[in-house]
């Protein structure tokens, strides 16, 4: 019988292998190594004109001129500022929202009929908007990424609420549980692996948005720092400030691993 | 044998114009350019050029493209979409000129002591609190549009002129002229610095103070007139034609809205009504006569004789630019400026 098996297996060869790409961090900075490499080749060798891509080495140098001058701790403290308050605002009306809307039927038609008719309008588009409303200082900064954040919260989180098993929501209501506690207890460790995937993509919307909110009256700031470099086709300080948002979406996905793994460990 | 084709030709040719079809082949003839300019009175030599025939005289097929924004135009140029260009000076355009093969070649508008040029505004607040004049500048907001524009560097002029820092005036980059406007009336900056045609309404209406001109922190080439380094190369007498056409227009933009009295105040000649009437037809062309021209004369500020550019100016600007770091230390002025075409401006 298991000679049988044995001759079997030496036939046929194991074909259920599935698509099962590993991760592989050599490969993954290799690839940046060798685009970056090519670029400058094709700078150096003037294929690639200074004035439609600067050259790697440009960039770096400007890159490391902001770091030296100081100004780099500058525009990022600023654009940090306006992040984390605009963002902060954004997500916590959107959960406040989001929840209503998931456990309501008063939320819910209201909720998602303004969400779908609110969220696909370009925020950038409101800017003059926003700029009446709050003036030209901070807070229609903090209000253009608030509002960027807001929707995509809204509709994360009553994604969320509606995935949580209803038997769980109805045991606890069986068991005369306190609305309060079934939030707490039941619904939003139910909805948090949604909502946790959900700030992934506000904070980037944010990052996004961080141009638009620095379009108006900001002195300083990375996304002013771009905008100022393109006015001025200063395209190596243009890719030098890109860079530095690429970081910073690394970093806050980053930080958002970790708060995946330290809220969902119960897991 | 060749006299008698050239006789017929000469025939055919005589027969065709008097068909009408001369306008035609002429046209053929020519050599096509395109312009690229923004519909402002300062590009005004250009219009009147393409409204009396001065490029037509020229043998030149003229044909003016318009842009919303003074950098796209330097870009036009500097990617081969257009001939030449007219717009004003900025940190932007000194860097595209550097790198894309920019040439400036002559002159648009030039501040004068004698003449309205922008003028220096304080809102209804600020000016209420105490900004009644350019030196109490310090410690108060100012509107530009952005970083490195010509509003920038006027700010920066005047800084420098009056005697104080920059840094202790805080810049407000709102990214359009409207933006700019709609902030000083509402209060939300303390000054700003516009064109005549733009400050003077806004004076008048009572949204807003002059406390100051440009003027009186001369000198300042506004803008020039530029190609491509590839036109000088390969087109030079495209180039050299252009120049004349251009320079025709600017003689009869002087004669026509620079005319002055005794006294030193603007004055109508002659030629003024014909001139406000071709302007018209490119700026401010959807008002009628009776708004628009009061409106263009305000705008018409100094255009230097024969466009001659302010060589020694422009050298200045770009050393300003330079040191706030908003034009590449590299960038050399006499690596743009041609003035093989029109001689500079006597010191």
């Amino acid at each position: 019988m298991s000679r049988d098996i044995e001759a079997g297996a030496s036939r046929v060869r194991f074909r259920a292998t599935g698509f099962n790409p590993r991760a592989n961090p050599l490969a993954a900075w290799g690839s940046f190594v060798v685009v970056i490499a090519l670029w400058q080749l094709g700078s150096s060798t003037g294929f690639i004109s200074e004035l439609a891509m600067p050259s790697p080495v440009a960039v770096a140098s400007a890159l490391w001129k902001l770091i030296i001058s100081g100004d780099l701790w500058r525009h990022l403290s600023a654009s940090l500022q306006r992040l984390f308050g605009g963002w902060i605002i954004g997500t916590v009306a959107g959960l406040a929202v989001g929840f209503l809307v998931g456990m309501f039927s008063w939320a819910r038609s209201p909720g998602v009929a303004m969400v779908s008719a609110l969220f696909p309008i370009p925020k950038i588009a409101l800017l003059p908007l926003f700029i009446i409303w709050f003036g030209i200082g901070e807070p229609s900064k903090f209000a253009t990424i608030a509002f960027g954040v807001f929707f995509p919260t809204v509709i994360n989180t009553f994604g969320g609420v509606d995935n949580v098993a209803r038997n769980l929501i109805r045991m606890g209501q069986s068991f005369d549980m306190p609305m309060m506690s079934i939030v707490r207890k039941i619904i939003l460790p139910g909805a948090l692996p949604t909502i946790l995937s959900g700030f992934r993509i506000s904070s980037s919307i944010a990052i996004i948005l961080l141009i638009a909110a620095e379009m108006i009256g900001a002195q300083y700031g990375i996304g002013a720092f771009i905008l100022a470099a393109g006015n001025l086709y200063q395209t190596d300080q243009l890719i030098a400030g890109v860079v530095v948002l690429s970081l910073l979406g690394l970093c806050v996905s980053w930080l958002l691993g970790r708060l995946d793994r330290w809220l969902l460990a119960w897991r | 044998m060749k006299s008698s084709w050239l006789k017929r030709s000469a025939v055919a040719a005589l027969v065709a114009a008097s068909l009408g079809g001369f306008g035609a082949q002429a046209a053929i003839a020519a050599e096509k350019i395109n312009i690229a300019s923004l519909a402002f009175v300062s590009s005004a030599p250009l219009f009147i050029a393409q409204e009396k025939g001065y490029f037509a005289d020229e043998d030149l097929d003229a044909e003016i493209t318009f842009f919303q924004a003074a950098q796209p135009v330097a870009v036009a140029i500097a990617s081969n979409d257009a001939d030449f260009g007219v717009t004003a000076f900025t940190g932007g355009f000194f860097n595209l000129a550097a790198k894309g093969g920019l040439r400036v070649i002559g002159a648009q508008l030039h501040e004068d002591a004698g003449y309205d040029g922008s003028a220096i505004l304080a809102s209804n607040a600020a000016f209420e609190a105490g900004l009644t004049s350019v030196d109490q500048l310090p410690g108060h907001s100012i509107a530009i549009s952005q970083v490195g524009s010509s509003f920038h560097y006027m700010v920066g002029n005047i800084a420098d002129k009056a005697g104080f820092e920059i840094d202790s005036i805080e810049m407000k980059p709102l990214q359009s002229v409207p933006n700019m406007i709609g902030a000083l009336k509402s209060g939300q900056v303390d000054s700003m610095i516009i064109v005549p045609h733009i400050a003077k309404p806004l004076a008048a209406s009572g949204a807003g103070h002059i406390i100051g001109w440009v003027k009186d922190y001369v000198p300042y080439q506004v803008g020039g007139l530029f190609t491509s380094q590839r036109n000088i190369d390969e087109r030079r007498d495209v180039v050299a034609k252009f120049v004349r056409a251009y320079q025709k227009g600017v003689a009869d933009y002087r004669a026509a809205l620079l005319m002055t009295d005794e006294a030193g105040k603007l004055i109508e000649s002659d030629s003024t009504a014909e001139i406000l009437e071709i302007v018209h037809k490119y700026v401010y062309a959807e008002e009628d006569a009776k708004t628009a021209y009061p409106k263009i004369r305000n705008g018409a500020m100094f255009i230097t004789e024969e466009a001659r550019l302010n060589v020694a100016d422009v050298a200045a600007q770009v050393k300003w630019y330079q040191a706030g770091g908003f034009v590449d230390a590299s960038v050399d002025p006499a690596s743009f400026i041609d003035t093989s075409f029109i001689p500079a401006l006597a010191e």
